[in-house]
């Protein structure tokens, strides 16, 4: 068996274990009077792309949370890149938004929302702005880094062959910063995968988000399983896209293979 | 040359300086100054910074005293915190360790670390109902992925000339274990502690807004159902300030920690 | 053999000059440090010059001088009777640690430089497979260099430093971090490259039978701060012998002059 089997062998024997326990702790002992068993939750699962949850499909749900987080997801990453390049190219911009990013950053995005509630209303708006800062941040800290750890030999040979200041920048600083950017994207995804889901259960009558919080409401924990396990497989297709993204474009670093 | 290079320095810390100030003036200037915004759609600095002060001792309107909702958080996010991070390293160790369970529990983990900490909220107020216990549980599952992903990779990455040295003085698995992987593991695991404490606060406070009567995340919120923006941002402030105080000094602990197991 | 309108040298002028060149660096705790003192060097047109000191010190910083890199702190370093201002293409580098661009393929990092100074596409397409050829990459033109073994990583650097069509050559120890064998086939490929296509090549090395096997003539620099301590003229055939009688006699005359002392 090679090594690649072997992995798939004994992640299938893993899955398969772990769906046993939760089935026997449901069936056998008092937990299954207020948790589903695994064939229930994932029924429900399957179900939900034909039989709506409330007014939508389930298809709907998630595309509603995705489209909520991709709109400000890519308003802010790339706004995060500019701005993380401005002020690693330039250190009077970094002397005057820095001050900005290192105060605001470690209110944690969630903490936005009541405010965002005030300011917004209770429209796309709010969860727009959300999602917006939990990546913009993130995205023009790690684009700033990834100026500031350019190669300083690489910087010369491109100078010793004739490489202009403008030349410099898009030839060497850019792609130094790529990987940078990326791994930035990458945090940034997951975290505004969290907030989406956070802001849609604090208020929201759609989405993935909401499918947990009104399961919660209703007394329906197959609903709220369901509402997981969908927030689950979302997020791991996002991660695994955003990725294989990432090892096309950087085929040449080490991470990126 | 050196003196030059000072100058240059303070110069740009005169002008993050110059930038704060402006910033401030500016929030000041929309507010109180030109009365553009009103006091429930952005309050003044200086409102910020009076409610700030009253909030220690004063319980309205919430019923509690700032430093009663921060206790309230920080019992909750550190009591979950630890349990997390005592389950966790463990785990993340033993995964790490053994072939044959990394193999058969790394699916599962893949998949449970894609779902947001908050989610789990519903399903334990549903099992154990709104109140310490539901938050803690899920503070604790939030910290431990953390505490997991971070043990694991380090002691994945333990240099396999490290482990050579340990056997040719015929150290024994768990002697390699526990004297050569974990100590190499170490910087790895506080990183862990770091991030594990991140999403815990933030977690926390998410699980505060959405299920409970007391905490900085329920401050916040209560504030905002009768538009005291101000208490609301004096809250956004402190959950800022906690977290990183919390989390520097996590790194202090680390810093010192790791350098006299090296020496 | 290519002939650039700029390369006309008149004979007895020196392509590049040294004039009573002094190098201090400011280092934090030792304070002001001299690496360079009053060197004076002529180099000749199409020369192999082989700069050669033991330890760490002065022979790189003479290279980043000829590059532009670092500007002398008193006298002048002059290239075609000109002053060096900064780094330029009609001085090209090959680095210690090749310091090639990682995310471009090998055919990207030998055209880089005919690209950024405008060279149209097909042009300079041609001349970097003409150059890539030359150092026996074919095959290799679409690989990244993380894919390739030292050796082949320092012939891109070679290749890439030739396809500039630069005035003179510098080579800052780049077999430093090859193992043995690789090192003298390198050497091997380095005298086959420059004779098919002469240029001034200067090298820096800490190995004497790396200096006595590559050079026309070596410069022997004394320790910190460095300057020339002797100078020898190799007029050995090549290919060259590692065993050869004369082989042995000059590397054993060099070794008598080094200052061994670290």
């Amino acid at each position: 068996m090679g090594e690649k089997q072997k992995r798939v062998f004994f992640g299938a024997i893993g899955i398969f274990v772990f769906l046993c326990i939760w089935y026997v702790a449901t069936a056998l002992t008092a937990l299954g009077t207020v948790m589903p068993d695994p064939i229930t939750v994932f029924t429900g699962f399957f179900t939900a792309f034909v039989e709506p949850i409330g007014t939508h499909s389930m298809t709907m749900h998630i595309l509603i949370s995705l489209r909520r987080m991709l709109v400000p997801y890519i308003a802010g990453g790339v706004l995060g890149v500019l701005v993380g390049i401005l002020m690693g190219w330039y250190r009077v911009a970094d002397a005057i938004l820095m001050p900005y990013i290192q105060m605001i950053r470690p209110i944690p995005p969630i903490a936005w929302i009541p405010l965002s509630i005030v300011w917004f209303g209770f429209s796309e708006g709010s969860k727009y702005f959300l999602i917006f800062l939990a990546c913009f941040f993130t995205i023009a800290l790690t684009t700033y880094n990834g100026v500031h750890s350019v190669d300083e030999t690489l910087v010369r040979a491109a100078r010793m062959l004739g490489a202009k200041d403008n030349q410099l920048f898009t030839s060497i600083v850019l792609p130094t910063t790529v990987p940078y950017i990326f791994s930035g994207l990458q945090v940034a995804l997951g975290s505004a995968w969290a907030t989406i889901v956070a802001a849609e259960m604090i208020r929201s009558s759609e989405g993935v988000g909401w499918l947990i919080i009104s399961g919660q409401e209703t007394g329906d924990m197959t609903q709220i399983m369901v509402g997981i396990v969908a927030i689950a497989l979302t997020g791991l297709l996002i991660t695994s896209i955003m990725r294989g993204v990432e090892s096309k474009l950087c085929a040449w670093t080490v991470r990126g293979k | 040359m050196k003196d030059k290079k000072k100058v240059r320095i303070n110069k740009y810390l005169f002008l993050s300086v110059f930038s704060i100030c402006v910033g401030i003036f500016i929030w000041w200037l929309v507010t109180d100054g030109l009365g553009i915004f009103r006091s429930n759609a952005l309050p003044s600095p200086v409102k910020v910074a009076e409610s700030f002060v009253k909030k220690w001792y004063e319980t309205k309107p919430d019923g509690a005293t700032l430093l009663q909702h921060l206790g309230a958080s920080l019992q909750v996010a550190l009591g979950g915190y630890v349990i997390g991070a005592v389950v966790g390293i463990p785990l993340g160790i033993f995964m790490a360790w053994n072939d044959k369970v990394d193999m058969c529990v790394r699916p599962v983990f893949d998949l449970v670390r894609t779902i947001p900490g908050i989610a789990w909220t519903s399903v334990m107020v549903t099992l154990v109902g709104i109140g310490f216990m539901s938050k803690a549980l899920v503070i604790f599952i939030s910290a431990m992925v953390a505490m997991v992903i971070n043990s694991y990779s380090g002691i994945k990455q333990t240099k396999t000339v490290h482990l050579w040295v340990g056997q040719t003085f015929g150290a024994s698995n768990w002697e390699l274990l526990t004297k050569v992987a974990i100590p190499s593991a170490l910087p790895m695991i506080f990183t862990g502690l770091d991030v594990a404490l991140g999403s815990a606060w933030t977690t926390l406070v998410a699980a505060e807004l959405l299920a409970s009567t007391k905490g900085l995340g329920f401050m916040i919120q209560q504030a905002r159902g009768i538009f005291r923006l101000d208490i609301v941002i004096v809250g956004m402030i402190v959950i800022a300030v906690t977290g990183a105080i919390l989390s520097s000094v996590i790194q202090f602990i680390g810093r010192k920690l790791i350098k006299g197991g090296r020496s | 053999m290519r002939m650039d309108s700029e390369r006309q040298v008149v004979p007895e002028e020196a392509l590049i000059e040294f004039r009573g060149v002094d190098k201090y660096f400011d280092k934090p705790q030792e304070g002001r440090y001299q690496v360079v003192g009053d060197l004076n060097i002529k180099v000749r047109e199409n020369e192999f010059l082989v700069l050669f000191g033991p330890g760490q010190c002065g022979k790189s910083t003479i290279l980043n001088m000829i590059a532009g890199f670092e500007l002398p702190s008193s006298g002048a370093v002059l290239c075609q009777g000109k002053p060096v201002e900064g780094p330029g293409p009609d001085r090209g580098m090959v680095f210690q640690n090749t310091a090639l661009f990682p995310w471009l393929t090998v055919m990207g990092n030998v055209e880089y430089g005919p690209k950024v100074r405008g060279v149209k596409k097909e042009e300079r397409r041609k001349r970097a497979q003409h150059y890539i050829d030359l150092v026996g990459l074919q095959g290799f033109e679409n690989s990244f260099p993380v894919k390739l073994s030292g050796g082949m990583q320092q012939r891109v650097g070679i290749a890439r430093a030739y396809c500039n069509e630069p005035l003179v050559m510098l080579l800052d120890e780049p077999f430093g971090h090859l193992d043995a064998q690789t090192r003298y086939l390198m050497q091997d490929e380095l005298t086959r490259i420059w004779q098919a296509e002469k240029r001034t090549v200067i090298f820096v090395t800490n190995n004497i039978e790396e200096a006595v096997y590559l050079a026309d003539r070596i410069l022997v620099l004394r320790n910190c701060p460095t300057g020339v301590k002797a100078e020898y003229e190799i007029n050995l055939p090549r290919p060259r012998n590692y065993t050869d009688p004369e082989f042995l006699r000059l590397r054993r005359e060099i070794d008598a002059v080094v200052d061994h002392t670290l």
